[in-house]
């Protein structure tokens, strides 16, 4: 663990440089310590670095990082065991999921077998980013993989879920973006109206579930009303 | 004395929204920092107004807009000369000014500066998100998040009480030019790059590229022999980062830049910069000074 400044307002605490599930809970770990301590101005958590903001008119860069290192070093603050495993509804029909039949064919997969495989796993959030709510999730099974988008589009819709490289992800609002889509969820990843706009955090857990068209109209339906109730457990 | 003072907006300019101070502490969830892109004169013009430091001034970029004020009320403009006019008479900077009922404040084309600021005495009666007034700008079409101003569009403020007119110190005025010297500090992947990037880094004049906006300045021109030799694990962003992008051309990420990205961070912008930097416009030339944290 490495932390040096970053800017003048903020500190960048490295791990060890990969992306992993390892490295990304003890980033984790870290995380949920300083944002309970609340002495931070923001937080950035990523795959393997941890972004601190310091309050300069109440701490020294020098202070700032002394006060880290105390907090994440005290082994008596035990990690939250339990963790959230969200289930997101998804349809993979072609009309949401555009670039589904293309990796099918570069993958060699039937389309059962790409939805079977993307649903087969809880996915961790590692961490948000790109847009508001954007949260990256990995790893995807190994016959997932894929390269981005050769042109990435001017518009992906909203809820929009899609590949790239090891990680999967849903679009949050309508982006730009160069990921590979596969399917589209009815869910509000991101909604200004609450308090806490995104649905998923650094370290929440993520799994995919297959639904029918008309299954998404319903939820839709129900997300518009807010009696939508998600699948949420405790792990 | 009437209890508010309302501002129509009779042509919306190029781009005008209301900024604060932003939104400190929702990063996690990939909300952008926001807030004014120039928060030195988005503050000046509170201050001479008496205002809480958290109410928020309209921001103008480059091509200003035309309000329409009912009531009487109290107004400063900071930032960007855009040749404001009131009531077709040109009208001053820097300075409390106080407005009548049926007034009209129209500013043109900024020739020095990009942006300004129109601060109005008061309690801004405007929708918030997340405890910031700030529009963020690739979030424009959600339902619950502020929108940039558009035609007819009617802005309240509540009047509290009149002060005294205030003037900034002469002295103290920024004064823009199309040349920008901008200091930095080395950023973490800084030492990645090689001796003459770097080099070149600090003695090349980039010029500011038109595809610049609220998220970001880009720059035309390169460091020196530039190839990508991976890409780096996505990481956190803050105001001010200077990444490089694939091409070796830099791109400072100011306020409604992502939370994260995967560029090499070669440098980060001095706070005391950051506004100069909101001031900059297409065209104008770049060059970056290294400093050293503990000297500033």
């Amino acid at each position: 663990m490495n932390i040096q400044p970053f800017g003048e307002d903020a500190l960048l605490l490295s791990m060890e440089n990969e992306i992993s599930a390892e490295v990304n809970n003890e980033v984790i770990r870290v995380y949920k310590i300083l944002k309970e301590s609340d002495l931070f101005s923001f937080l950035i958590p990523a795959y393997s670095s941890l972004t601190i903001g310091i309050d300069r008119t109440q701490y020294t860069i020098e202070e700032g990082t002394q006060l880290v290192k105390e907090l994440s070093g005290n082994a008596t603050i035990e990690q939250q065991k339990e963790q959230r495993l969200i289930t997101i509804p998804v349809c993979y029909e072609v009309e949401f999921g555009l670039d589904l039949e293309e990796i099918c064919r570069s993958n060699s997969l039937s389309k059962n077998e790409l939805i079977d495989l993307h649903c087969s796993i809880n996915y961790k959030v590692f961490m948000l980013g790109f847009v508001a709510g954007f949260a990256y999730l990995g790893s995807v099974p190994s016959q997932l993989r894929s390269s981005r988008k050769v042109t990435p589009r001017k518009s992906v819709a909203k809820g929009s879920v899609g590949l790239a490289g090891d990680q999967t992800g849903i679009y949050p609002v309508e982006a730009p973006g160069g990921w590979q889509i596969i399917g589209r969820t009815p869910v509000h990843m991101f909604n200004t109206k609450k308090e806490q706009p995104n649905l998923l955090y650094p370290g929440d857990l993520v799994k995919f579930r297959s639904i029918s068209l008309e299954e998404f109209k319903i939820i839709q339906i129900k997300e518009e009303t807010g009696i939508f109730e998600l699948e949420v457990e405790h792990v | 004395m009437s209890d508010s003072l309302k501002i129509r907006v009779q042509s919306p300019g190029m781009f005008t929204s209301l900024q604060d101070l932003g939104r400190n502490g929702n990063q996690d969830s990939g909300v952008p920092f926001g807030g004014a892109m120039d928060k030195e004169s988005h503050k000046i013009a509170n201050e001479l107004l008496d205002n809480q430091r958290s109410e928020p001034t309209i921001e103008m970029t480059y091509l200003g807009a035309t309000f329409e004020f009912e009531g009487e009320g109290q107004i400063a403009i900071t930032g960007a000369d855009m040749g404001a006019k009131l009531n077709n008479n040109p009208v001053a900077m820097y300075k409390t000014i106080d407005v009548q009922n049926g007034d009209v404040l129209s500013f043109g084309q900024a020739q020095l500066g990009c942006r300004t600021y129109l601060g109005v005495k008061g309690e801004w009666q405007a929708p918030k998100w997340l405890d910031s007034f700030s529009v963020v700008s690739n979030l424009t079409d959600l339902d619950g998040i502020p929108k940039p101003l558009k035609k007819d569009d009617e802005l309240e403020v509540k009047i509290l009480s009149f002060i005294p007119n205030r003037k900034y110190p002469i002295g103290s005025i920024p004064v823009y030019s199309s040349c920008h010297i901008i200091r930095v500090i080395t950023g973490p992947e800084f030492e990645r790059f090689s001796i003459e990037q770097m080099q070149s880094f600090f003695q090349k004049v980039f010029t500011v590229s038109p595809d610049s906006n609220r998220m970001g300045y880009r720059l035309e021109g390169e460091l020196k022999d530039y190839v990508t030799k991976r890409e780096e694990i996505s990481s956190g962003i803050v105001e001010g980062t200077i990444q490089i992008t694939k091409s070796g051309k830099p791109i400072i990420l100011t306020a409604d830049a992502q939370t994260t990205g995967g560029y090499p961070r070669i440098a980060n912008v001095v706070r005391d910069d950051l506004s100069r930097v909101g001031q900059m416009k297409a065209g104008d030339e770049v060059k970056f000074m290294l400093v050293n944290l503990s000297e500033l």
